[in-house]
């Protein structure tokens, strides 16, 4: 009976018409005790021109967990993360449709504030992105976004993001100098820092570690396991083993398409789908 | 024997071969021979014109000794307005080309038009400023020569505001929006700080650009056989000084030609090199 | 602090003034530049206009030039810009060709870029410099040594015998030309240094492999790849050698008329408007001047136009 539901919600082939109480139902069928959904995605369909890129995706992101994304290239994984804060509104020609409630509100209805949408949702790339200012400014940049705060606040903040982000040790005796004489590993967690500085809810991960040494990536995965609680994290990754040690649930996607969601436990050991069984066992992708 | 004939058409082949060989060889030397023959002769006549009184005396009447400061400073002050009223709007302009413009439908015209600035004719473009300007003002002024200067810095601006600022990979300006920024603070505070030392490097080609051009202030500010500060009246400067001096059949005058002819040159490869140097000094720096 | 709370309830996305002020800054700018070409348009026509009514299309075929009668014609001045021009691109395509394929093919690889400097180091010479050394060094030369050479040579031969014909001056078409292509080499053979270097080395390679020597895969393989990209280049060059003022009026005499041999004297578009514009008090002068100046607009912008237009396609090829 709970294998059937968590079928029916996870299954996107058939556009399912939920009702609210049918999905907390089958959401409820998936949570442990006591679990809240942050982020509701219901009916999502992405379109880069006229390229039908999401169909119909359906899934929720609890909070406090990590929810990894998972599938071979060109699934949507990607895709589906930078819906979630907007970010393909930089471009034309790429549009969302469908519902993605951030703690119950609709965040693509058109009267939503970007800026104040992305300063609750923080973003980490594929790539480190440091910005070609000092260490010190990069952090302060994003809190001076928001707030006007006094110096010595903004010392503390920054302070307590680089070590959130475990960076501290290493770089409070340079924060004036360029973000970019860091390593790879550590430009990473200076864009972490730089993410958490602004205090967000949710922390979206883009591949975070791909182009990292395996000694960074270790880091970096410990720090996730740390981060969740007090964030909502949801990271696509391209390593299965990643995603089997750091995330609480998993999604699975391909073609567009999510197969199947589901705690990352069952996702690893009994997966429902010979699809999902295939790619997490290295059969294909 | 088909041997025989593959081995004189072989030979034919290597033999033209050797030509092409021998000829870009001798064109390369052709090119170096005659930068050298350039450079030698201005090095030879233009130090023997370099004196102390070259720096502190004023442009002399025919027949007489003097020097070039009211041509030096006339040049400097309007160059500097030429790059202040010049680069401002090349900035802009290639901004939006490069920041907002990816879709827009004005963009290619823009840059073809830009194109075809950047190569026209500089004296068409002191023509358009005496039109525009000295017709209308009544007379020559050093403001027109800045204005004509500045209409020849904008294309070269544009151009290399755009290509620095299209170098600036996306995913930084993801992360500022990731923030929250707002676009014009993603544009300013971190992609003209990433581009900083290209778009440094665009204005110092354009200062070199306008350092030795004569046409469009032969029209414009004309010269100035005094000294001048006035923005309003024609003022003296390097380019037409040297045009007018060597012209003439006054030894002193050709002297100071040369002399001048030296300065020129001089800061412009200076400012050349400096702007390579300055690109080449920005790109280790920001490599990871 | 962050109001998670107040920011559910601001209404709707409401972009900063900030925005907007600086996307139609930018905006507006690059309009301008859309401006500033039509306005030099439309000044140098304005400006024309009493030549043009006066004078009629007959002033694009007249050849005489007489301040003081108060007739002027286009003709002498026209046809000097197109020769030296030619001249210009006969002296530098060849020229440039040569040191593109030496950089690109031939040149030892420390050697490259202190070498590619020091030509493009050429174009950084002010084109005033390239003036007072033309008349002060290379007419003289020109004058002593090979001009009466070659109204030896081929000044006695039967149909180019007219062209170098005439008094070794020393200034005059054919040193204004060489001049011009002296100039133009750094900007034709940089234009086409970049060009061959697009070349995917693959496609080299299996011309080398099928034993092919550097002239045969430059010829076959290297400029038919890239022939839009250097023609381009070539056009660019010859819309610099078109509108070159200070280098050409130094050398070229200013003769208002036109005759056969190259060693005589003449004179350019630019180079009229540069030594008379400052005299021409008359009304009728100064517009005649102007009218010369936008006939050399026009086809300035007819030849850059159809360069950039290359160079697109080029690109877009290249892109794809």
């Amino acid at each position: 009976m709970v294998d059937s539901v968590a079928t029916q919600s996870a299954a996107s082939f058939v556009p399912m018409r939920t009702t609210t109480s049918e999905a907390s139902a089958s959401v409820g069928a998936l949570a442990a005790e006591g679990e809240t959904v942050k982020i509701q995605v219901k009916d999502l369909n992405f379109y880069y021109d006229k390229y039908h890129a999401l169909k119909s995706i359906n899934l929720s992101l609890f909070d406090r967990k990590v929810t990894a994304f998972v599938g071979p290239s060109g699934c949507g994984k990607s895709t589906l993360l930078r819906i979630l804060n907007r970010m393909y509104e930089l471009y034309p020609k790429q549009r969302a449709v469908g519902q993605v409630l951030v703690d119950g509100q609709n965040i693509l209805d058109a009267g939503q504030d970007l800026n104040m949408l992305r300063a609750k949702i923080g973003m980490v790339f594929q790539k480190p992105t440091p910005f070609p200012m000092s260490i010190y400014d990069n952090i302060a940049f994003g809190i001076r976004l928001y707030e006007k705060l006094p110096q010595a606040e903004i010392d503390e903040r920054i302070e307590s993001a680089l070590q959130r982000a475990a960076l501290w040790t290493e770089v409070k005796d340079k924060l004036r100098q360029s973000g970019l004489g860091l390593s790879g590993g550590q430009q990473q967690r200076l864009c972490i820092a730089r993410a958490i500085a602004v205090k967000p809810t949710i922390l979206l991960l883009d591949e975070p570690c791909s182009a990292l040494d395996p000694i960074s990536t270790q880091k970096i995965e410990e720090l996730i396991t740390e981060l969740k609680t007090d964030y909502t994290i949801a990271i696509v990754t391209h390593n299965m083993q990643q995603a089997a040690r750091s995330s609480d649930y998993t999604a699975f996607m391909y073609l567009g398409e999510l197969i199947e969601f589901n705690q990352t436990s069952v996702i690893f050991t009994r997966p429902e789908k010979k699809q999902t069984e295939d790619y997490v066992t290295g059969r294909f992708g | 024997m088909a041997g025989s004939v593959m081995a004189s058409l072989y030979r034919r082949r290597r033999a033209g071969n050797g030509v092409l060989l021998v000829f870009s060889l001798g064109a390369t030397l052709f090119g170096l021979f005659w930068l050298a023959a350039i450079l030698v002769t201005l090095l030879y006549n233009g130090f023997a014109a370099i004196d102390l009184a070259m720096f502190t005396q004023m442009t002399p009447a025919p027949g007489n000794a003097g020097g070039l400061l009211n041509a030096i400073v006339g040049s400097l002050i309007m160059t500097f307005f030429g790059i202040v009223i010049g680069a401002p709007i090349g900035l802009m302009a290639g901004t939006f080309l490069a920041e907002y413009g990816h879709y827009s439908r004005i963009s290619p015209v823009v840059r073809f038009i830009n194109d075809i600035l950047l190569s026209a004719p500089s004296i068409i473009v002191g023509l358009f400023v005496y039109e525009l300007l000295v017709v209308r003002m009544g007379h020559f002024s050093a403001i027109s020569g800045a204005v004509a200067l500045a209409i020849l810095v904008i294309p070269v601006v544009v151009r290399t505001t755009e290509d620095m600022l299209n170098l600036v990979p996306n995913a930084l300006r993801e992360a500022a929006a990731a923030l929250g920024a707002p676009k014009w603070k993603v544009v300013v505070m971190v992609s003209y700080r990433a581009a900083i030392q290209g778009l440094l490097t665009g204005v110092l080609l354009a200062i070199a650009r306008i350092s030795g051009e004569t046409a469009p202030l032969l029209f414009t500010a004309l010269n100035n056989q005094f000294w001048s500060l006035n923005l309003d009246a024609p003022m003296a400067n390097l380019p037409v000084v040297i045009f007018q001096f060597a012209m003439s059949p006054y030894d002193d005058w050709q002297r100071l030609a040369w002399g001048g002819a030296l300065l020129i040159t001089f800061a412009i490869l200076g400012l050349n090199i400096g702007a390579r140097a300055l690109a080449s000094w920005g790109g280790t720096k920001s490599g990871a | 602090m962050v109001d998670i709370a107040a920011a559910r309830r601001l209404p709707g996305q409401r972009q900063n003034f900030g925005d907007v002020a600086f996307r139609f800054a930018t905006w507006f700018f690059a309009f301008l530049v859309l401006v500033l070409l039509g306005a030099v348009i439309v000044a140098l026509i304005d400006g024309s206009l009493l030549a043009l009514r006066t004078f009629g299309p007959s002033f694009i075929w007249t050849e005489t030039w007489d301040p003081v009668k108060q007739v002027f014609g286009a003709r002498a001045p026209m046809v000097g810009t197109l020769i030296t021009s030619a001249l210009a691109m006969l002296v530098g395509i060849p020229i440039s060709f040569g040191i593109a394929v030496f950089l690109t093919q031939l040149c030892p690889v420390w050697a490259r870029r202190p070498l590619g400097i020091s030509i493009e180091l050429l174009a950084g010479i002010p084109s005033i410099i390239y003036g007072i050394w033309g008349l002060f060094v290379f007419a003289p030369f020109m004058q002593t040594y090979i001009e009466p050479f070659l109204t030896d040579t081929l000044g006695a031969l039967p149909v180019v015998g007219p062209l170098f014909q005439g008094p070794p001056l020393g200034i005059g078409m054919l040193t204004a030309g060489i001049i011009l292509g002296i100039m133009v080499l750094p900007f034709i053979s940089s234009i086409m240094r970049d060009v061959f270097d697009t070349v995917p080395p693959m496609l080299k390679e299996s011309a080398y492999g099928l034993g092919c020597t550097t002239w045969e895969v430059m010829w076959n393989v290297v400029l038919p790849y890239t022939r839009v990209g250097v023609v381009g280049g070539i056009m660019l060059g010859l819309g610099r050698a078109l509108g070159e003022t200070m280098a050409v009026t130094f050398v070229i005499g200013n003769a208002h008329h036109l005759s056969v041999s190259l060693l005589a004297p003449g004179t350019t578009i630019s180079a009229a408007l540069a030594n008379e514009f400052s005299e021409a008090v008359e009304e009728i002068y100064q517009s005649s001047l102007i009218a010369l100046g936008l006939i050399l607009f026009v086809i300035t912008l007819i030849v850059l136009s159809v360069a950039k237009y290359m160079l697109i396609r080029l690109q877009s090829r290249a892109g794809k």
